[in-house]
């Protein structure tokens, strides 16, 4: 699906998406539309039980007196609650609804709301990157897909006043855009197709962007003693590999680097200790961390990004067989730490142990923020709403929680502390890879401390967020890239040289 | 366990108990009793640090009269607090309750803070109680009955309030202990009436008199049980005349067996417990009470067992809650939020609280969130919240705040009824439980929610207690009523 800005003026074909206020008040546009229409929009708000909150939509098919197919009206609500959130509902709204529709073109016109919290032109933007989030689809398997059950829209037009300011505003956007349709398209991919050499290849592709992309296989990773992570892979065919972007975009040779790191754990059957069959399928997403910090790296180059970053992410396969990790093995960590491992489903600690030190001991980072669907028990604390945050640095968290809040990828944060950590003891190793039952994320943020030296770090749990099983008004349902906004707004308020 | 203050305990009781700071220096009372260096000498070949604490123990001391003296870490020099006055008498308690020295001194002096060691020692000195044994192990009964600790006045002074406010959570304990064939609703209402011997009002509603109140959640969750349900009013009116009132409402499960969707497994005994957010809000306003503390506040305390039987509440029923909102039960183990649900809806309706704080071994699911070392909050009003999370910090008893959110009611959204009591598969419980009690909440009214189903109950010994009933939130509401 294509998408543009264009001055507004009233369309003449095509389907259109209108705004409505809370108490069935037109904006200008719908006004406009009302008028040629003899009233029509005015009879249809009536006739129905949509009053213009926040949400609510009404269609409205080929209205007479006007040369387009079917009027969309959609509920704006009150106008000083029009934030950039209320401009993406509305335009992923309108091409949820409009997708399908029937109509090649569409326009989401986006009329000036006095009062609003936001100018037009933010409104424009935030609405066009909506309608781009909400259009993903991944369908490249779907080979007997019926014409009419497939999308028929392909070019939508944004209408404003401030066309210009709009498409300027959305162009940093639109490669955030690129960066989530990867992180999707990754997440989607099944375990046959993305396994661990396929990902990497993937992120190499990210050096036509001009990110350095390196990547360490498994010689390279026992040279380096990454004991932990290797043993997650051992047990599969594919080999493990860890890669490594970095993104130069201050342009000195000697400045300080941000870290990402994630958790690529491609398939994840939890190994000898086996998971039981039921929805194992989703165990193909077990890599959402590191298809975050890739597709955050898609976006960060896209948009030319004035900051300094380094991402690194451990991708391997866990799976039973005769050479697999056993429990009750012990491992020995890059850090030099050994760790008895209980269980083989806890696996993806393990990994991030290893990236996590390698990370922090070559770059030396301002700050290390990973991501990894790691518990289960993440999704039983907080639900589908909010990622898991754990963190050693108060500040870090309060901006990541303020960004989260902004760009509707919300994080929660969560307790830490010795008396959690002492529930990883070991009997025979420094520490061992589960915590039992309760408090089971913490103690998971515990294991991962324990690879963190004296710097600020920060671990999102987005086991809970990184698939949804329905429809939001950006994110149809499936991979949601969860994190790549979050990050990347996070780079843009804070740490990017203005 | 008897405990007094004096300007100079004796030393010659048969445990005396110095004191040593990390790093090395001792305080005066070791000084004075170190006599030809014996002490300092057990320091020196024991590995002894002084780290908050440390115990060593010396018999016989050459020179003393004392049995035996205890050396104590006491931490680091000058940052002396309440919470660590109360470890170290913990871990005196831990040390020398079964050992068989009856008599303790405590010569280290802390000034006014040997308050808060004797609180220590009083807390971590609870057993259940004794009745409970019918051939008490004399190799494990407990022996240490009295403690003089240095500090004197000033001291006793600072003991005088926080003595009602130990027997306060020991009673707590002791409720929360009590199996369920001992403690029913009937019996836990009797508790609760001898509260009226420190000035508390108590009302107990029961029978029909539930029936016509409207109190349709508590009615339901207690009608499998041959042991009528109950709600308790315990007010105690401190304060101005017509001031509002703090209120507590606990959850009183005196045994939880699932009811029709039965639990299952090793654990079930331990549902015993299940009162005790019940317990702690009792015991909060006891430990006002005993304090003749100057304000309002009322305990509400909704009691039922909920137990599987030809008459007992049936997965799919659906029932009328005292506010009007009907309710399908489509987990009778999740009851808790339904006698809650009622009592606060109650609360509010009749008492005009300032604020409503409930407290509940509410949800496994908060387990699984925050373990066992913190007790999730949930309110929607700040104010509350932060004087909860100040007041959890201050006394040892750690909040973490969960978020309360409306997009829950999808999960709880029924078929046939305006809710459904829970939601099935791999929930956050906790938050929907949290979400479905909210809806009992009047507008206006500040509220918060503690699920304590972590923190209840202790899995092992902690320093303020053994394992078992820990009286969490007795404390914490005391202090956050008193500031």
């Amino acid at each position: 699906m294509k998408i543009g800005f264009s001055q507004l003026a009233l369309p003449e074909d095509g389907a259109v998406a209108v705004g409505a206020l809370e108490g069935r008040v037109l904006t200008a546009t719908g006004r406009e539309f009302d008028a040629r229409t003899g009233g029509a929009l005015t009879r249809a708000m009536t006739a129905s039980r949509f009053e213009g909150k926040k949400d609510q939509t009404l269609m409205l098919l080929a209205p007479s007196g006007v040369g387009v197919a079917r009027i969309l009206l959609i509920g704006l609500g009150k106008a000083d609650g029009i934030d950039a959130a209320a401009a993406e509902r509305f335009g992923g709204t309108a091409v949820a609804q409009l997708a399908g529709a029937g109509d090649e073109q569409a326009a989401i016109v986006c009329d000036a709301v006095d009062g609003a919290k936001i100018d037009a032109a933010a409104f424009a933007a935030h609405a066009a990157l909506a309608a781009r989030l909400r259009a993903y689809r991944f369908d490249k398997y779907l080979t007997k897909e019926k014409k009419e059950d497939k999308p028929a829209l392909k070019k939508v037009r944004v209408l404003t006043d401030a066309a210009d300011a709009a498409a300027r505003a959305y162009a940093p956007l639109e490669a955030v855009v690129e960066g989530v349709a990867m992180t999707r398209d990754l997440v989607s991919e099944p375990a046959n197709v993305i396994y661990p050499e396929t990902l990497a290849n993937e992120a190499r592709k990210l050096a036509d962007l001009g990110v350095e992309v390196e990547v360490l296989g498994e010689k390279q990773m026992r040279k380096l003693g990454m004991g932990a992570l290797l043993g997650v892979g051992q047990g599969s065919e594919r080999e493990s590999q860890l890669v490594v972007m970095r993104w130069n975009g201050t342009g000195r040779e000697d400045s300080q680097p941000i870290a990402f790191v994630g958790k690529g754990v491609c398939f994840d059957s939890g190994g000898i200790s086996i998971k039981p069959s039921a929805n194992m399928e989703d165990m193909k997403w077990d890599m959402g961390g590191a298809g975050v910090v890739v597709g955050l790296m898609r976006a960060l180059a896209g948009r030319k990004a004035k900051a300094d970053v380094v991402a690194v992410v451990g991708l391997v396969e866990n799976m039973p067989s005769g050479t697999a990790q056993r429990p009750g093995d012990v491992v020995t960590s890059m850090s030099g730490q050994t760790i008895e491992v209980i269980n083989t489903d806890a696996e993806g600690r393990l990994v991030l142990a290893d990236a996590l030190w390698y990370t922090q001991d070559r770059f030396k980072p301002k700050f290390m923020i990973d991501l990894a669907t790691l518990t289960g028990a993440i999704i039983i604390s907080l639900g589908t709403e909010y990622a898991g945050l754990f963190s050693n640095n108060d500040e870090l968290s309060e901006r990541l929680a303020a960004v989260g809040k902004d760009v509707g990828e919300p994080v929660w944060r969560m307790p830490m502390g010795d008396a959690y950590d002492k529930l990883i003891k070991s009997d025979i190793a420094d520490m061992k890879n589960v915590g039992g039952r309760d408090g089971g994320s913490i103690t998971a943020a515990q294991f991962l401390q324990r690879f963190v030296n004296d710097l600020p770090w920060a671990h999102l749990d987005i086991a809970g967020v990184t698939w949804s099983k329905k429809d939001t008004a950006t994110t149809p349902k499936g991979a949601t890239a969860f994190g790549v906004r979050l990050l990347d707004r996070l780079v843009a308020d804070h740490y990017e040289e203005k | 366990m008897r405990v007094a203050f004096s300007a100079a305990p004796p030393v010659d009781a048969p445990a005396v108990a110095v004191g040593v700071w990390q790093g090395g220096r001792a305080e005066p009372a070791f000084q004075r009793l170190d006599g030809d260096g014996a002490l300092s000498r057990a320091v020196a070949a024991g590995r002894f640090e002084g780290r908050e604490g440390q115990l060593l123990t010396v018999f016989a001391p050459p020179g003393l009269a004392a049995g035996r003296v205890v050396i104590v870490g006491l931490g680091a020099e000058g940052e002396m607090t309440p919470q660590r006055a109360e470890r170290l008498g913990g871990a005196l308690a831990a040390e020398l309750l079964c050992s068989g020295v009856t008599a303790l001194s405590v010569a280290f002096d802390l000034g006014p803070l040997a308050a808060h060691v004797a609180v220590g020692l009083r807390l971590r000195a609870w057993r259940p109680p004794a009745e409970l044994r019918g051939r008490p192990d004399p190799e494990d009964a407990p022996t240490l009955a009295e403690a003089t600790l240095a500090g004197g006045d000033a001291a006793a002074a600072a003991y005088r309030r926080l003595d009602g406010i130990v027997d306060s959570v020991l009673f707590c304990r002791d409720l929360v202990v009590a199996p369920g064939n001992l403690l029913t609703p009937a019996t836990f209402a009797e508790h609760a009436l001898q509260s009226r011997q420190d000035g508390v009002a108590v009302e107990v509603l029961e029978g029909a008199r539930l029936e016509r109140e409207g109190l349709g959640l508590l009615c339901a969750v207690g009608r499998g049980s041959a042991q009528a349900p109950r709600l308790v009013v315990a007010r105690w009116l401190g304060g101005a005349a017509g001031t509002a009132p703090w209120v507590f409402v606990g959850k009183g499960i005196t045994f939880d067996s699932g009811g029709i969707s039965i639990k299952h497994g090793e654990h079930v005994h331990e549902m015993k417990g299940d009162m005790g957010g019940a317990a702690a809000a009792l015991g909060a306003l006891r430990a006002l009470a005993l304090q003749h503390a100057p304000v309002n506040a009322v305990a509400v305390l909704a009691l039922a067992e909920n137990m599987p039987s030809g008459n007992a509440l049936r997965p799919g029923d659906v029932i009328r809650a005292y506010d009007g909102q009907t309710v399908e039960v489509v987990d009778t183990d999740a009851e808790g939020r339904l006698v809650l649900a009622d009592a606060v809806a109650w609360s509010c309706a009749t008492l005009r609280p300032r604020a409503v704080i409930d407290l509940a071994t509410l949800t496994g699911a908060v387990v699984v969130t925050l373990g066992r070392h913190h007790a999730g909050l949930f309110s929607a009003d700040e104010p509350l919240a932060k004087a909860l999370l100040g007041a959890g910090a201050a006394v040892g008893e750690p909040l973490w705040r969960l978020p309360l959110s409306e997009s829950h009611d999808e999960a709880l959204k029924s078929d046939i009824a305006d809710m459904r009591n829970c939601a099935w598969g791999r929930a956050p419980d906790a938050l929907h439980a949290a979400r479905f009690l909210q809806r009992f909440v009047p507008d206006g009214v500040p509220w918060a929610h503690l699920d304590i189903a972590g923190v209840a109950d202790a899995t092992e010994a902690h320093p303020l207690g053994p394992k078992g009933p820990t009286g969490f939130g007795v404390r914490l509401l005391e202090t956050l009523v008193r500031g």
